[in-house]
This record gives C-alpha cells, structure tokens and sequence, in this order.
C-alpha cells in the first residue's frame, strides 16, 4: 500500500517529509509537531470516533482528521488555528462532561491522555451543570482487568486491540448514544495472555490492573528500558519501579512492566509473561551471601569468592575437566557467556559446562516463543554447546559451581540432595532463593537481566543491547562480575570482553 | 401514456399488483433498457435528467451510479434505502405498499447500468408488517422474468433480498446501513473510501432511496428531457412531498419540485385547522432547520431551501400552529437526536445528550440564564465535527430552532 | 437451560442464512425471527445465534442491544407502540399515552401491566405521520387515534 516514495507537505509553515501513505498526524509526529489524539493508535486503521485531531485543510471547507488524511505532495496542514483551538476545547469539554471526577483516586492520573490533552489544550472552566451519568466502576472483565464505565471514552481501542491483535474478540460496545458502553458476555471475560495491553492503550483510567491499582503514583515512577527474559522473542519492555520515597525505609519496588516499542521486535505489545515478570524481580531474591544456607556476615562478596577459586585451584590441573562441572544459564548475557566460555573451557580446560534452564512451554501465535529463556541464540553465538546436565554428569566430580536456579527444573528434589551431597565443594549463583541453598558451601545472590547491561539474541538473530534498568538489591551481582573476578583469582586472562 | 403510469402513486389500491403495473405500461422502460441500451447510455440518460437522491441528501443518482469501477470483477450491490426514519417522511411507505413494481423496475434498470447482480432492500423494522406487497410483488415480477435469473431473456440477472432493519434511525446513513445488512450495529463508516468503491461485503455499492429508483423508469421510458420538462432546471422532476403536523389534509402531494412552500401548505393540504394559524414549518423532515411564518414564500427546491438556510431533504413538511409551544418541539427534537446517536463520536454521543438533559431541566422549570446560549454552543461544537452527517442532522435544526424562536423560549424557560 | 427454536422457524432461519454471502450477516433476520416466536431474545437464545453463525456472543448481544425493537427482557403478550416524536406529539400523542397507561394501569416507571400481559413501548417516527397519534398494536398500525379510541382500543385487548 505504502511504497517508499517520499513527499513533502506544509504543517504549520513548516516543510515536512513523510512516505506516501501515511497519515498527517504520524507525519506530524515524527516531525516532532504534537496533534493531540485518543482513538487513533498505530498498530490499527485509523477510526475517526474521538475527533480530536481535527486539524484545517488547505482547500477543504471542513476540518479534517489527521489520523485518516493521507500525506500528499503539496498539502498545507495547519494544528494551531483558532477553529482547531476551538475543536479540541470543544471536544475536551465533551469528554468531560460525564466524565468523573476521579484523578484523586485514578491510577490513571499522571500518564491519562484527557489529562494531559486537557493541560495542554484545554485549560477553561467547564459548563456542564447536569447530573453526571452514573455507570458501574467495578466491571471484573477478566485477567485482573477492572473497568470504569464513567471514565470509559468509548474509543474502543480495547476492543479493537481484541479484535485485531488478539483475535479474540471479548469486548464489545452494547447499547447506542450516550449509553454506549463497553463490555462482555456473561461467561466470556478476557481471557489471552496479551489482556494487559489493555491497560497500556486505554488513554484513561477506564481498565486498570487490579495488580498495580492504588499501590502508587505514575510520577513517582522512574522507567526504564529492557529486554524480557521470558522467552526468546526479547521484547522491549519498560521497568517502572520506585526507590526511596515514597517508600518507607529506602526500599525499592517494581511496580509493573509495560510495553516498550520496537519495531524489529515487538511492535507495541508483550504478552502477560511479561508482565508477570516483574514478580521475579522483587520476589524470592536471594537475601545476602549464604554459607550452607547461613547468612554469613562476612564483608564483601570477593572476598568470600576466595573460597571458590580456592576449591578449584585444590583440583588438580589434569583432574579438572573430569571433576569440576559448571551449569550455566541461558539468561546469561552474551558478554557473560563469552567470559564464561573463556573462563571455563579455554582457560581451566573445563569439559563438563551445562546448561540448565526453566523447560520450554507452548508458544503462542503472536510473540511467545516456545524457549523461555532470552539468550539460547546468544549461548550458540557463544560457542558453548548448550547440553542439559544428566546426573551422571555430576557423579563423582570434586567441585561444582551453579549459576541460576534451574537445577530444581531438571532434577527430582531428592536426587538433588543426594548428588550435591556427594560433592565436595559446591557454590550456588542465583538471584532467588530456593530450597537447596543450604546445601552449598556458598550461594551468592546474583542479579536479574533488568538489573545488569548486556546484550541478548532473539529468536530471529536480532542483537539487543540493554542497559541497567534497575540498581541491584545490596550485595547482588551480575554474573558477569562474578566471572570476572573468579578470573582474576585464578590468573586467567578473559582479554576484551567486547571481542567475540 | 396516461398521467397514471407516470405518477409515482397510482390513486387505486389494487394497481400495486404486476398485471395492473403492466396496464400502466410497466417494465417496458426496463425491458428497453435491457435489451437494448448499453449500460453507459442509461447512466448518461439518468445524468442528462438531473435526477436528484430522494433520501435527503439531493446527490445526483446518475454521478453516483458512475462512481462505481467498471471493468473489475467481483460482485456489486445495489443497496435501496427504504429505512425512511427521517421524522415527518412517509412517502417510501406508499411505495412500497402501493407501487412496488415501480420501485422494482427502477431497481432492475439501476442494477443494469452498473452491472450489479444482487439488490438489498434495507426496509426499517416498523414496516415489516406492511412489507407483504413489497414480497408479493418480488415473487410476481421473478415469475415474469423481470427479476432473477435471466431477465427478459436476456444474461442479466437480478437477485433481490428484502432486509429488515431493526430500530435504528442512523441506519438511514448509507454506510451505517451497510453496516446493519453486514450483521452489525448501524456505526457509519469513515468516509473515505466510499461505498461506490468499498461497500456492502466489501464490494462496489451504489445506495438509492426508493423514491430515487421509482423515478427512474419514467426517465428512461419517457426521456430524460420529458423529466427535464417538469420542476426546475437544477432540480428536475417531481417529489413526493410528505405533509403532516397542523394541516387539513396531511397526505402525500406529488408535485413539481420548486413550489412555493406556502402552496403546498394553503392549495395543497389545505391549510391550517379553524382557529390555528401557522407558527413555523419544518419542510424537509425534522433534520431541516425550522422556517417562520413569514419565510412559507421560500421554494421547495434543494437550492431555495440552502439558500434560506434550511433544506429540501426528505421533503417531510411538518406544519406547526401557533398553539404549539416551541419548548415542546426543541424537547421531541433533542430527545430523538440523543435517543438515535450511534455513540460512536464524541461531538454527537456526548452533545446531543447534553442538549437533551438541558432541555428537559428547563421544562421541568429549571432553567437557568445561559441555558439557551449554552445550547447554540454545544450545537456548534457538533457541527462539522462528527463522523457522519447525522451530527449537523442534530445541531442544525436545533440550532435554528432556538434562534428564530429565541424570544419564546427564553419566555418559556424563565417561567 | 438452553435454547432452540421450532422446527419451523428454525427452516426460516436457514432460509435466511443462505440469503447473505457471509453467514454472520444474517444476524439482524435472524434474531427478528427468535424474536417473533419467543417474543424476547434471551441470554441462551444469544448463545445459540451466536453459534449458528459463527459468530461471539458478544457480537450478538452488541446488536441486540443496539436495535432498540429487540427485547432483552420478556414483554407482554401484547406490544403497544406509540409515537412520540413530532407530528404525534402535535396531535396530541402525550395524551394518549397518559390516557393508555392510566387504562392499562401502569405506575410510574412501569412499562409492562401487572399480569405480564401488555407491554407499552414509546418509539420515535413510525412514518406514517399522516395518520398521527400513531399507535400500532403488535406492529399492526391503529392510528390515527384519539385518547378516547386509544382507550378504546386497550379495553378490547383486555378484553381478549
């Protein structure tokens, strides 16, 4: 439809280039002039229903809107008119009319487009003077979606979002008017693991997630790009979490992850996997440095990585392939992987490196890989041969070092004790607790992908490089620190960690 | 050819049946056309004729038939808008009940010109009950082989589906209409692409009111200059003038278009009751802007009537005496705007209901200063601003209404 | 408890159906005819379309709630419709309306008599102006009436 001819038209006074095709207001967009919106989305034709970027036409007698007006060669477009003024002050006093009065106790408020919109371009004292329209607040529709029917605008992104990306269809627009409102069928609530979108594309408050509902303040929130660790697709995601105030006792929590944008990826989307995510980041984390499961009060954390280099130095040189095992993850960075793999297999000359991650599971139509983890392509690009441990593997070895927790996805519980148990020396790098942490001499709590910078392989091949979203909790580390300094320990050279 | 076989109402019951419509000369112009005109030819002729849209909106048949690609496979639909919904308009109602081989015939030569196969007749809900002729007279006219699958021997066939809406005044838009055959509910569409192009399933559509089609035999069996010969140069032909509210004889008028409005209502219709004099007349269905007793001079034709700021619409004349309060008409006016919003854009979902909740406070004797100044602005807050015409079919007669009766009504509200 | 209609209407249905090139654009017909017979459309009724055409509920009940001649809720035996947009209203449709509920004993807010038996529904143009007050029993035009022939007319049904 679009082909890659470019044109040139005027917003504003201002020469702007844009592909034929597109639409005014992305072309306005991308040349930085905002035309406010609420219905229009990009990942969907546009739908003309909230009239708010109605902007003037050169040549045409009524305002047009941007979001279905094709660029052309030569078209004038002006935003800043006084009878566009006037169209999105009269479009915003609509939409407040029966809209409640809520942003006291909105979750929405802070990041709401009717806020925003309004700040911006509104600003008058509303004349509404009848009784607002009272609508059910409370509507469970599924997947711990809760809809505001006051608040609700009717742009019906949701229920296109449903229609169009999910398929499923579970919303939809009962009864006409002004008593339109959005719904589902008794017995046929949301239910797809992309309900969480939702949340992300409606400009109000009208669906919220009852798991991030009241808990905190949008401006409180610092936010921070990542890549999801949950399979393989490595969606971009956004971090949004707060530490300090308002928390008490300098605490830090993530509050939620969001969709973050990436074309080559992701497009607009991530699925509830995702989203979920954010519990393995706060949740279970491994407290401090444990000394067969004691928490050993013992200063910083190389010093205590002295007793690992010790236990592997004790192994003979000639013994060590066939005595030391290292089980790697697959949530490791490629710059991780690539200092192991020297670590292990070039400099101690280390034959028994497995990987252990969490079990692959069914993959969706749209973004959810059946891997879930984020860099199996970054393990092949690293050269490691990404072989799952068997329990013969870990028979008769001297010394063992475990980074992650996927011991307890390939191994039954009891096995699990008694092969550890017949280990020597053993040392755990994980940033959740888990139930065998008694068990080795040291477990280190480690840090989770948001909290480290690296570089992750999709799928489909696609680099992605990330930065910190978040500060670890004291004392956890990113692997590749820890790999660093048993490298140190032992006089191994790791050269440039950037050279493949 | 008598002056029956060319009035689109015959004045005997009986003559809606196939053999009477065939003593009238019927489907001679179809079989004309089908048999031996070329398909553009019928279009140019329909063009030459000048032939207005029925519905409301005047947009030249003939244009709209020539909008549809030619040359492109796949079907086309001939969509007939007998939803006729416009408050005040009951013409498409006598039609269907009293000349529907007329409308059937007009249909078949249409759907030729264009090249369409398949016809749906979106008849509103309320006339599913009176729609029993309009069924007869599809099955009389398949049996004759003038409509199905080779009509008058010829390769062109014609399929007819009749399809009840259900309750919805928007329907009578054409994309909402398209909307309501495609099983959803009646929301416009964006416009464009238009329906000629991306219509019905999709496809090429071309959507006619029955009035437009009715007209259409006479055109071609008795020429484009014959229809050219009645009415005015730019407004050819005749209407159907619906005439209802406080008059002697409401009823349907068939005349000439460009009358006087006033001769419609004093020769025509009798003029008001004993003891009622005329306060204002809405004259093209409830969408058009009210006229005051002193502009009944204005012509019954689309340019007299835009040029007084009104319309000729539907030509729904509604004639209102001096005994009615103007409260009582901006009331049933705002109620059925709100009650008929699709809801899908904000300036009319959310305006015509506040208008409505304004109105109705101030009968209830609430009213408030401002009120009525509140009222134009939420009125131009809507006009020019919705997804479909039904949002100036809201705010223009409200509009008027309160300024060419502001006097009254802030009377009215005070009290 | 579920849903199905008769043997009869549902070969009208099928007949519908095949009408239309895409199955689930017979919605419209198809719950005029469930609607007929059953003189409601309920929740399993809604379910069952749903499955004969392919179709979610949801998208169902969108249309059922859009067109405002479905019924959601049972109604009575008899449907009385009166009109109330203009051309009525100057005629006098408020009064006939007043004068119907006060014979059909409706309370305020009630729109259906006390034994389930008559609904009366208020409607916007029902085209057919000339003839106004218009007044349709069961879709069947009565009009144009008075307060006194619309009362008429109620007593008859009753009376039935």
């Amino acid at each position: 439809m679009s082909g890659t001819k470019t044109v040139a038209l005027t917003i504003d006074g201002r020469t702007v280039t844009a592909v034929e095709g597109a639409n005014v207001l992305r072309a306005a967009e991308r040349a930085g002039i905002d035309i406010p919106h609420f219905c229009y989305h990009p990942a969907f034709a546009a739908e003309g229903n909230c009239r708010m970027c109605l902007v003037e036409i050169e040549g045409l007698p009524k305002l047009e809107l941007a979001c279905s007006t094709p660029v052309r060669e030569g078209l004038v477009v002006r935003t800043a008119t006084e009878r566009v003024t006037q169209a999105r002050r009269d479009v915003l006093e609509f939409l407040l009319a029966d809209h409640p009065l809520d942003c006291p106790i909105c979750d929405k408020a802070g990041e709401c487009k009717l806020q925003d919109h309004y700040d911006r371009y509104g600003r008058f004292p509303g004349r509404f003077v009848e009784a607002k329209q009272k609508k059910d607040k409370l509507v469970r529709i599924g997947r711990g979606l809760v809809l505001d029917r006051e608040r609700c605008i009717l742009c019906t992104r949701c229920v296109r979002f449903l229609r169009n990306v999910t398929g499923t269809g579970e919303l939809g627009v009962f009864e006409r008017g002004a008593r339109a409102e959005i719904g589902v069928f008794e017995g046929a609530p949301v239910d797809n693991s992309y309900a969480g979108n939702l949340v992300d594309i409606c400009p109000v408050g009208a669906i919220t997630a009852e798991d991030f509902r009241f808990r905190t303040r949008a401006w409180f929130l610092a936010r921070n790009p990542s890549v999801c660790p949950h399979c393989s697709r490595g969606c971009a995601v956004i971090v949004e979490s707060v530490s300090g105030y308002p928390l008490p006792g300098g605490k830090r929590r993530v509050y939620r992850i969001t969709a973050g944008e990436n074309p080559a990826v992701n497009g607009y989307w991530i699925c509830d996997l995702g989203r979920a995510g954010r519990r393995d980041i706060d949740e279970g984390r491994a407290a401090g440095l444990l000394k067969k499961g004691v928490p050993v009060d013992g200063g910083p954390w190389q010093k205590a990585l002295t007793e690992v280099t010790a236990a592997i130095k004790a192994v003979p040189v000639s013994d060590r392939p066939a005595r030391i095992a290292v089980i790697l993850n697959a949530r490791l960075t490629c710059e991780e992987l690539v200092r192991a793999k020297r670590l292990f297999v070039t400099g101690l000359g280390l034959g028994r490196v497995f990987f252990a991650d969490r079990k692959p599971g069914a993959a969706d139509s749209l973004l959810l890989t059946t891997e879930r983890v984020p860099n199996a392509r970054g393990v092949l690009d690293s050269g490691l041969e990404a072989r799952p441990p068997l329990l013969e593997d870990l028979a008769g070895i001297t010394a063992l070092l475990v980074f992650g927790s996927g011991l307890a996805e390939h191994f039954p519980e009891e096995a699990i004790g008694r092969t550890l148990a017949a280990i020597p020396s053993k040392f755990l790098f994980a940033a959740h607790a888990g139930p065998f942490d008694r068990l080795f001499d040291l477990a280190f709590p480690v840090a989770v992908p948001p909290e480290k910078s690296g570089t992750y392989i999709n799928v489909a091949g696609v680099r992605q490089s990330f930065g910190r979203a978040l500060v670890a909790p004291a004392g956890a580390v990113p692997e590749g620190e820890i790999l660093t300094g048993l490298a140190q320990g032992l006089g191994i050279d790791l050269g440039d960690p950037d050279v493949r | 050819m008598s002056e029956d076989a060319v009035r689109l109402i015959p004045a005997d019951e009986g003559s809606w049946r196939l053999e009477a419509y065939l003593r009238r000369g019927g489907y001679e112009a179809a079989r004309r056309a089908v048999t031996s005109m070329a398909p553009a030819d019928i279009i140019a002729e329909v063009r030459r004729a000048g032939l207005r849209g029925r519905g409301g909106a005047g947009f030249p048949a003939g244009l709209k038939w020539s909008f549809v690609p030619q040359g492109v496979g796949g079907p086309k639909y001939l969509c007939v808008n007998a939803d006729e919904g416009e408050p005040g308009t009951f013409k498409d109602r006598a039609i269907l009940v009293r000349d529907p081989h007329r409308l059937l015939e007009g249909m078949v030569i249409a759907a030729f010109a264009v090249g369409i196969r398949t016809a749906v007749i979106y008849v509103r809900g309320e006339y599913e009950r009176i729609a029993g002729r309009l069924r007869a007279a599809v099955a009389e006219a398949e049996g004759a082989g003038f409509l199905g699958r080779t009509i008058f021997g010829s390769e062109f066939g014609l399929d007819v589906v009749i399809h009840f809406g259900a309750g919805a005044y928007i329907c009578g838009e054409e994309t909402a209409l398209l909307e309501s055959i495609e099983g959803r509910r009646g929301a416009p569409r964006l416009k464009p692409p238009f329906p000629a192009v991306v219509g019905l399933f999709r496809s090429p559509t071309v959507i006619n009111n029955v009035e437009t089609l009715a007209h259409v035999p006479s055109i071609i069996g008795r020429g484009a200059d014959w229809f050219m010969s009645l009415g005015l140069p730019k407004d050819c032909g005749t209407r159907l003038f619906s005439v209802s509210g406080a008059v002697r004889r409401p009823g349907l008028y068939e005349l000439p278009t460009g009358i006087p409005l006033r001769t419609l209502i004093e020769d025509h219709a009798g003029g008001p009751p004993e003891g009622v004099s005329v306060k204002a007349v809405i004259p093209g269905g409830l969408s058009a802007p009210v006229l005051r007793a002193d502009e009944l001079e204005t012509h019954l034709d689309f340019e007299s009537m835009a040029l007084a700021c009104s319309m000729a619409g539907s030509a729904g004349v509604i004639v209102i005496g001096d005994r009615t309060p103007m409260l009582e008409v901006l009331g049933v006016m705002s109620r059925f705007y709100a009650h008929e919003s699709c809801g899908q854009c904000t300036p009319c979902r959310i305006g015509t209901s506040w208008i409505h909740r304004t109105v109705t406070r101030i009968a209830a004797g609430q009213g408030r200063r401002g009120d009525l100044d509140l009222i134009l602005s939420l009125a131009d807050g809507i006009k020019g601003r919705t997804l479909c015409p039904m949002g100036d079919a809201a705010a223009l007669p409200i509009r008027a209404l309160v300024t060419k009766f502001r006097g009254e009504l802030e009377q009215a509200a005070e009290r | 408890m579920s849903y199905a209609p008769s043997a009869a209407v549902l070969a009208r249905i099928d007949r519908a159906v095949a009408a239309y090139p895409e199955r689930s654009a017979a919605l419209l017909p198809v719950l005029h005819l469930i609607q007929e017979e059953s003189g409601w459309i309920p929740p399993e009724a809604e379910v069952w379309t749903a499955d004969k055409l392919g179709l979610r509920p949801v998208r169902v009940r969108e249309v059922l709630s859009f067109y405002t001649m479905f019924r959601r809720r049972p109604a009575g035996r008899t449907v009385i419709q009166i009109c109330r947009n203009l051309s009525c209203t100057l005629a006098g449709a408020e009064e006939v309306i007043a004068a119907v509920r006060r014979e059909l004993g409706l309370g305020a807010g009630a729109d259906t008599t006390a034994d389930g038996a008559v609904t009366l529904v208020t409607v916007e143009c029902l085209g057919n102006c000339d003839h106004a007050p218009c007044l349709q029993v069961d879709g069947v035009d009565r009009g144009p009436v008075t307060r006194e022939s619309a009362a008429a007319i109620v007593k008859e049904l009753r009376g039935r």
